[in-house]
């Protein structure tokens, strides 16, 4: 009965081949637009770490101005001081601690014809690597004892090596960066969360840095530091002074496998504030927070206004595709309405003809669906034309995303059908096959 | 006027409308969404417009800049930087020259909080800091309105890390107008604290400056203060005479590379291509935006004549019958469209009542200004009109229906 | 085989009531010929209607080979329109978009029978009613009476108790319509019951029995009594 109906179907569309091809098109533009921006949307607003998002956390302490919080919504401030971060740290209260700034280096290579260039690097600690799975093709990260002793040890991603080393394996080999050799420890393989989770306060969807150094080398002031740094309160001159002071620049991220740890080191974390408010800081000490990855990205609004915005777009510019659908369906049907009169005085019962045209309607909503996946593919290469590089990532069509495409269509076909082929089978056959 | 009125038949032609709800009542939703949609995204486009055309007060189409990375060990810099600057100045075509820590809408640079009185808890006003040397006016191409520039005595050098500031300072109208209450004018010669505690002393105000962040809503206020900084990063900001930027771009940039091994030269850019990226997204919004809106129209255009079509085949015999008791071709055609007419005028009533209700959610949701009545009316009269044109097509066709369709059924 | 107890049909509309049929009796037996004429809006129609299963009546009882249709749904009615009655209209109402051999097709599909099946008893009465080369033409390739004919052959083609046919030549020719109620004879003396209704008088004397309607009240021509009387037959 299936296969019949879908001939029956095909027969109809193409019989009023000129509204078949309106409500294809109209369901394949509506589906398309809304596959775009859900597609972004959907990218924008996934886990970059599934496998442990929920077992790492972003610390925040509010050791903030006392008369007026960082934000206007109140919340703690969004980087730390170094004070407190390295205090933190070097207490090692959790599985694994990570504490991290952006820095730029100049990188002078070993073949004197190639002129100097500029990298983005990471200054961090040695748990980086472990904590965020990390994946190596040569060699890995190194040690705490590195860090502590200040080693200049360093990792570099694997398009840098393929520039400096050709591509093979440069473990132990050494780098000329900013006026000083480091010792390279691995070559970090293709890796690009999206969003780049662990530092988004230059943006979210930046790439991954190319080398990756001992944070506390920072204090050596061999490179310079890059990203947000936010001062309330008046500094003294001087490096030592600026690292002494009120300023945020620093970032830290634990490791805490169970709820428990969590409670216990939140504990920590308030406590600690409690002590430094007897020495005149932390005017609030009970505004600290501790975020796992999706809390902290979704705190952060990571999902872009606009993008919401142009889902919420997409999604209406889809109902009015939809009740153009309707319309055209109800027409189309009720101008079928003499050979559902002699169906029904051949045996059809409603329910028959019910399946019928759903069945059709189905049909219009899968190629329809299809014209969609067409148009949400051509969409997204004009996101990615018009937004530009970073959005690279984020407008690329997976299964999951191809499937949801398929069913918004013929799931809106279906809904948009029931009433046309509810009233169409409401007909009275008598009156269809006297009329003529 | 009356008999007017009842010639137009549009008493019968509600009731039959009533009749027949249903298609009537999806053509009418289908032009109040498509209202509510497009009011509602013509005036965000407005709003980016507005944004971008915004001037940023530095003359775009003749400057560039580039960075200045050393890593030279042992380098002096100050020397380095001034022959870097006098270099420049005397090629041919280059207007001017400045050392610059931060460029106007490029997202990055410094801020700090202005005060009108010292003390630590006082509330200040944000703005950008640009440190420039006594040539920064002219290398920027600002409009000093105010007070006078600085002088080349004013110029310090400030070392990494160092929290001095200057004495001067010359300030934009918008962050004038700010700090003392809507009085501009009045700023010249006033003392304001950088800092909490530092003084600086407002001895010129400039017309325009923008901040580098294009979305902060203090993009206005900026501050020049007379600093060259002493470290190992900075930019040139060059500006040129007319016409002559894009040559020499390329060639100051192989000046410098060549004449001074000890650093690396890079990113070179024009304040045009910095502009462009600053409103990239500003500007695709926009694009998708009106794809939106006209391929909607075109939609909710071809529904109408689809279902018109559809409508007026149904009614064939009795057109005819009304063309057999004696209306005529227009009157036939006058029929339709004022049918038409009557599910528009609902449809966009009902449409209205959307675009508000939309706009006042957008407007909680992603903090707009709420859009004006113009817009709305607009809207109104370019759906009406699409209306009409839609059904038009298939009037004409119910027109032409024969008289002899009455008796003979269909043709 | 056929019974109407007291069948009556009302409609109403804007509060004026219609009595279209009042009171049917009617007893129709294995094999019978019945035509039935009236003039214009007698009630001819809404006895058909109600004959075929296509619309229900207000009151009275209609038992068809036993069972009380009255009592049915929906659905229970489509299958004794699919099992028990062919329907033959005056329009002929083939499906245009399905060719000769679709066309009789789709009261087999209603049936739910295998294929092979369906493919036999199609090409079967295609063939009795001599159209059976024609089986892939489209209808609007035939002429009137060859598209009635198939509309017969799809009648048939579900083995029903008995056909029904609506003015069945009203649309062709004097040709092509006596050579289909000479068709329609044929299949009468194989075994197969009609109940036809019809405005000519000339082909409703062809049945063997001939029933009148007006204004909603049946009565019977007896071969003792060209004339009208009222009948009431238990």
């Amino acid at each position: 009965m299936f296969s019949y109906y879908l001939k029956l179907a095909w027969l109809s569309c193409k019989r009023t081949w000129g509204m078949t091809l309106l409500m294809v098109c109209a369901i394949g533009l509506g589906i398309g637009a809304s596959m775009t921006t859900i597609t972004v949307n959907y990218l924008m607003s996934a886990n970059p770490i599934p496998q442990k998002s929920d077992q790492l956390y972003f610390v925040q302490l509010d050791a903030w101005q006392p008369n007026n919080p960082f934000n206007d919504d109140g919340d703690a401030p969004t980087q730390l001081t170094y004070r407190d971060a390295t205090y933190l740290w070097q207490a090692q209260k959790a599985k694994r601690q990570s504490i991290q700034s952006g820095m730029v280096a100049v990188i002078e290579p070993a073949d004197k014809e190639v002129l100097p260039f500029m990298v983005q690097g990471r200054a961090n600690s040695a748990d980086f690597f472990p904590m965020f799975d990390v994946p190596f093709l040569y060699g890995s990260g190194w040690d705490h004892q590195a860090d502590l002793k200040k080693e200049r040890v360093i990792v570099i991603n694997a398009e840098l090596n393929e520039r400096l080393f050709g591509g093979k394996d440069s473990t132990g080999k050494t780098l000329r960066m900013a006026g000083e050799d480091y010792k390279i420890t691995g070559v970090m393989g293709r890796w690009n969360p999206k969003p780049r989770f662990y530092d988004i306060s230059t943006g979210s969807f930046n790439e991954v840095e190319e080398v990756f150094v001992p944070f506390s080398l920072i204090t050596e002031q061999k490179f310079n530091r890059s990203g947000n740094t936010n001062c309330w309160k008046p500094t003294d001159s001087g490096f030592q002074a600026f690292l002494d002071s009120e300023c945020i620049w620093v970032q830290l991220w634990v490791e805490l496998p169970t709820a428990q740890d969590k409670e216990a080191y939140f504990s920590f974390m308030n406590a600690y504030a409690k002590e430094q408010h007897q020495y005149g800081r932390f005017a609030r000490t009970d505004n600290n927070k501790l975020r796992d990855v999706m809390q902290w990205l979704e705190y952060a609004e990571v999902v872009s206004d606009d993008a919401s915005m142009m889902m919420a777009m997409s999604l209406m510019f889809l109902l009015v595709c939809l009740l153009n659908t309707i319309g055209l369906l109800l027409a189309k049907f009720l101008g079928k309405a003499a050979e559902i009169g002699v169906r029904q005085a051949l045996g059809a019962s409603r329910n028959d003809l019910f399946i019928q045209h759903l069945i059709e309607s189905g049909c219009i909503g899968l190629a329809g669906g299809l014209l969609g996946l067409l148009l949400a593919l051509l969409g997204l290469e004009a996101i990615k034309i018009m937004y530009g590089d970073w959005i690279r990532d984020l407008a690329q069509l997976d299964f999951t995303l191809v499937a949801m495409a398929i069913s918004l269509a013929v799931v809106s076909a279906l809904l948009a059908g029931l009433y046309p082929t509810w009233r169409a089978c409401q007909v009275q056959p008598s009156v269809q096959l006297k009329s003529q | 006027m009356l008999n007017l009125l009842a010639r137009l038949e549009l008493g019968p032609i509600f009731r039959a409308l009533m009749r027949n709800k249903i298609g009537a009542l999806l053509i009418a939703l289908q032009i109040a969404l498509t209202l509510t949609i497009m009011v509602n995204a013509i005036f965000m486009m407005q709003e980016r417009s507005q944004q971008m055309a915004r001037a940023s007060g530095l003359d775009e189409t003749n400057t560039f800049y580039l960075s200045n990375t050393i890593f030279a060990q042992n380098y002096n810099v100050k020397t380095a930087l001034q022959q870097d600057l006098q270099r420049i100045r005397q090629i041919p075509g280059v207007v001017d020259v400045t050392q610059l820590n931060a460029i106007p809408l490029s997202g990055g640079g410094w801020s700090m909080s202005l005060q009108t009185k010292a003390g630590d808890d006082i509330e200040g006003t944000g703005s950008a800091v640009y440190m420039v040397d006594e040539q920064g006016i002219n290398a920027l191409g600002l409009e000093l309105i105010a007070g006078e520039n600085f002088q080349s005595s004013d110029i310090d050098w400030r070392e990494i890390g160092s929290t001095k500031w200057p004495a001067k300072t010359i300030v934009t109208k918008a962050l004038a107008e700010a700090m003392f209450e809507g009085d501009w004018k009045s700023a010249l010669g006033k003392t304001v604290y950088i800092d909490n505690h530092q003084p600086m002393q407002i001895t010129g105000i400039i017309n325009t400056l923008q901040a580098p962040w294009n979305g902060w809503n203090g993009v206005e206020r900026s501050m020049l203060v007379p600093q060259q900084l002493d470290g190992k990063g900075s930019r040139y900001f060059i500006r040129t005479e007319p016409g002559r930027r894009d040559e020499l771009m390329p060639q100051i940039e192989k000046m410098l590379a060549e004449s001074d091994r000890g650093r690396i030269i890079r990113n070179v850019t024009s304040m045009e291509q910095t502009r462009d990226e600053s409103y990239q997204e500003h500007q695709a919004t926009n694009t998708i935006l009106l794809t939106v809106i006209i391929v909607l129209t075109l939609i909710t255009g071809f529904g109408i004549v689809g279902l018109a079509m559809f409508s007026i085949n149904r009614r064939t015999r009795q057109i005819g019958t009304r063309r057999a008791l004696g209306a005529s071709q227009w009157q036939v055609m006058r029929y339709f469209m004022l049918e038409n007419l009557l599910i528009s005028v609902a449809g966009v009533v009902l449409g209205a009542a959307g675009a508000i209700g939309l706009n006042i959610w957008l407007v909680a949701t992603f903090e707009m200004s709420p859009l004006s009545p113009v817009l709305l009316v607009i809207g109104v009269v370019v759906l009406l009109i699409v209306g009409q044109l839609a059904v038009s097509y298939p009037a004409l066709v119910a027109s032409k229906i024969s008289p002899a369709t009455a008796t003979r059924g269909r043709a | 085989m056929l019974t109407m107890n007291k069948i009556s049909k009302s409609f109403i509309t804007d509060d004026v009531a219609t009595h279209a049929l009042r009171d049917i009796q009617l007893h129709v037996n294995e094999g019978d010929f019945v035509s039935v004429t009236g003039p214009s809006g007698s009630g001819k129609t809404t006895f058909l209607n109600i004959a075929g299963l296509l619309e229900t009546s207000t009151s009275g009882e209609y038992l068809l080979d036993g069972e009380d249709i009255t009592q049915l749904n929906d659905s229970g009615r489509s299958r004794m329109r699919n099992q028990k009655i062919g329907f033959i209209f005056q329009s002929f109402n083939l499906i245009p978009d399905l060719n000769l051999f679709d066309n009789v097709d789709v009261p087999l599909r209603y049936r739910g029978l295998n294929a092979s099946e369906r493919k036999k008893r199609i090409e079967y009465h295609l063939d009795q009613v001599g159209l059976a080369s024609r089986m892939k033409h489209l209808p609007s390739q035939l002429s009137g009476g060859q598209q009635q004919r198939v509309a017969i052959a799809r009648a048939l083609a579900t083995s029903p108790r008995f056909l029904l046919a609506d003015e069945p030549t009203g649309n062709l020719d004097s040709q092509m319509a006596q050579s289909v109620m000479s068709l329609l004879e044929d299949i009468n003396k194989a075994g197969t019951t009609i109940l036809m209704v019809t405005h000519d008088p000339s082909l409703a004397a062809r049945a063997q029995r001939q029933i009148y309607i007006k204004d909603g009240h049946v009565s019977e021509l007896t071969s003792n009594n060209p004339n009208l009387h009222l009948v009431n037959e238990a």
